[in-house]
């Protein structure tokens, strides 16, 4: 079966407005995310993440290489690519239920059936009982909560994500990580998942994309082989199949680093 | 006993608006006005031909009493504020989907936020003579001070809104697979909510000044047109009357028609800090 996510030797500039240098961002990326994988990309900041996730998203135009989601190329953003961005992107306008269902409302799904799926999303992320709250009335670990039901709702063919967690203390952060892993076991979508934090990488990841320093070239993969459902951060610190892989990872990410200084 | 405690329940509403009234500093604010009308009957005891140059807060009502008894000032308040709710009223209605317009497009509306910056600061008193040259005074040259008072600022409050929506929010919605009039409709307009209620308002208040000004060149009745009148028949009760009309009415227009609004949506939506 051919592969649900495919980037192939995508290379990206940005034209600087001031200087008028540009600026190499990605360099010949080759990857391939399989239908229901859980794919994380790591790699030191301004390495291109935001920029590979723009480009599957859509949302910016390519025009070195390919990217293609289920045999078709990206031109444009489309209800088939959910993404989660790196800040809340809620509208503060709408409450809870009404953000949540937003992508159906899109879709004109009648009323009913809408409210049945909404429902459904609130209990999986567990927001119940704030369904009519409104957006500044939530923690940012309900706010990021609210902004997976929404995507999630949409039922992409895949979910794009950028740091979702990034922005939340380490406690919240440690449950949304769990929480994520059931919702991946749950709804078993295809998601490419970017982090700078090598233990998330890790903790989610069936596979991890390893980028190099900016232009952003894809470093290295490595497979963390530990079924979803053993996957509980209290079991897991302790386990070799977990704890190999995550040296390996923070080992490649620190070569990144330390080149830095010399 | 039994009646006392009745009539002490009985009162409980009105003891709740007090005590809110108390907290939300009115008895302050009754202390400042009473100061200000006693230090104005002191000024204007002192000073001679009070009549003249300031006749005190009770020769105000009193001597306004004319105005007021043959039922001239409601009649003249009526038609100030017909002008005002038709002129921005049309003012609303043109303004903010021009305002929203402009904003879908980058470059248009770069090319055209200086301009409607410039129309902005021309206020409605310095347009008001060519108006005259133009349609005399009339009716129409009142109407369209008003008219475009309000236009501008609404409009370009608006403008601005809508090109401070942040990106995020856009493209949030494009990945949910939304066409770009849902895009107006779900992010761009409530968005620009805060901007374009600060517009209104604005706007609004601007043209509550150019209808004034706009009745003394160019209106007949109206409360500008009492001012203006009382002035040349040498009635100073009267034009202070006048004068604090404009403001009391302003505040009323405030606390009740426009607040409201705001509250009503952006409070709610936590865009705006109580
Ligand atoms: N719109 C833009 N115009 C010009 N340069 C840009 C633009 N967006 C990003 N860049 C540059 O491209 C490079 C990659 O940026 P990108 O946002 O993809 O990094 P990132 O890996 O997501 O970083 P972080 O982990 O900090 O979010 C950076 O050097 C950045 O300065
Ligand atoms: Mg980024």
């Amino acid at each position: 079966m051919p592969a649900k996510l495919v980037v192939d030797r995508l290379s990206h500039h940005y034209p600087d407005e001031y200087t008028g240098e540009d600026v190499h961002a990605l360099d010949q990326v080759s990857l391939s995310v399989e239908d229901g994988e859980f794919s994380a990309v790591v790699g030191p900041s301004g390495c291109g993440k935001t920029t590979l996730l723009n480009i599957l998203a859509g949302l910016l135009p390519h025009t070195e290489g390919s990217v293609q989601v289920d045999g078709r190329e990206v031109q444009g953003p489309g209800p088939d690519r959910g993404v989660v961005f790196q800040e809340h992107a809620i509208l503060p306008w709408r409450t809870v239920a009404r953000n949540i269902g937003h992508g159906l409302e899109i879709q004109r799904l009648p009323r009913r059936e809408r409210e049945q799926k909404v429902q459904e999303f609130i209990d999986l992320v567990g927001l119940s009982g704030f369904e009519e709250r409104y957006p500044h009335e939530l923690s940012g670990g309900m706010k990021q909560r609210c902004a997976l039901a929404r995507t999630l709702c949409a039922n992409p063919v895949v979910m794009l994500m950028d740091e979702p967690f990034a922005a939340v203390d380490a406690q919240t952060r440690i449950t949304l990580q769990e929480e994520l892993n059931r919702i991946a076991i749950a709804t078993r979508k295809t998601i490419l998942f970017i982090t700078h934090n090598v233990d998330e990488a890790a903790f989610l990841g069936d596979r991890c994309f390893i980028f190099s320093r900016r232009p952003g070239k894809l470093k290295a993969t490595v497979k963390i082989n530990v079924p979803r459902e053993q996957r509980i951060w209290k079991d897991l610190l302790s386990e070799k199949a977990y704890t190999d892989p995550r040296d390996e990872i923070l080992r490649l990410v620190r070569e990144e680093v330390f080149d830095d200084e010399e | 006993m039994t009646r006392s405690s009745e009539a002490v329940a009985g009162r409980k509403p009105q003891s709740r608006r007090w005590r809110r009234f108390v907290r939300g500093g009115g008895v302050e604010l009754v202390l400042l006005i009473a100061g200000i009308l006693f230090l104005w009957s002191v000024i204007s005891q002192n000073i001679p031909n009070p009549g003249r140059y300031l006749p005190s807060p009770v020769s105000v009502v009193l001597s306004s009493y004319d105005v007021i008894w043959k039922g001239l000032l409601p009649n003249y308040i009526g038609q100030t504020l017909w002008r005002l709710v038709i002129g921005s009223v049309i003012g609303l209605l043109l303004g903010i989907p021009f305002g929203i317009a402009l904003g879908l497009n980058r470059t248009v509306s770069d090319m055209f936020y200086p301009i409607m910056n410039f129309f902005q600061s021309i206020s409605g008193i310095a347009i008001l003579p060519i108006i005259v040259v133009w349609w005399g005074n009339s009716e129409k040259t009142v109407f369209v001070v008003i008219l475009y008072t309000c236009f501008f600022p609404i409009a370009f409050n608006v403008l601005t809104g809508v090109r401070s929506t942040p990106m995020i929010l856009v493209n949030a919605l494009r990945t949910l697979g939304a066409s770009r009039l849902r895009i107006v409709k779900d992010v761009l307009i409530p968005s620009a909510m805060p901007h374009i209620a600060t517009g209104a308002r604005l706007g609004i208040g601007y043209a509550w000044r150019a209808v004034i000004a706009g009745e003394m060149l160019a209106g007949r009745r109206g409360l500008g047109w009492m001012i203006f009148t009382a002035q040349d028949a040498d009635l100073t009760a009267q034009v202070i009357l006048g004068m604090v009309m404009i403001g009391v009415i302003w505040i009323m227009i405030d606390r009740f028609a426009l607040r409201p609004i705001e509250a009503d949506t952006i409070q709610r939506w936590g865009l705006v800090q109580r």
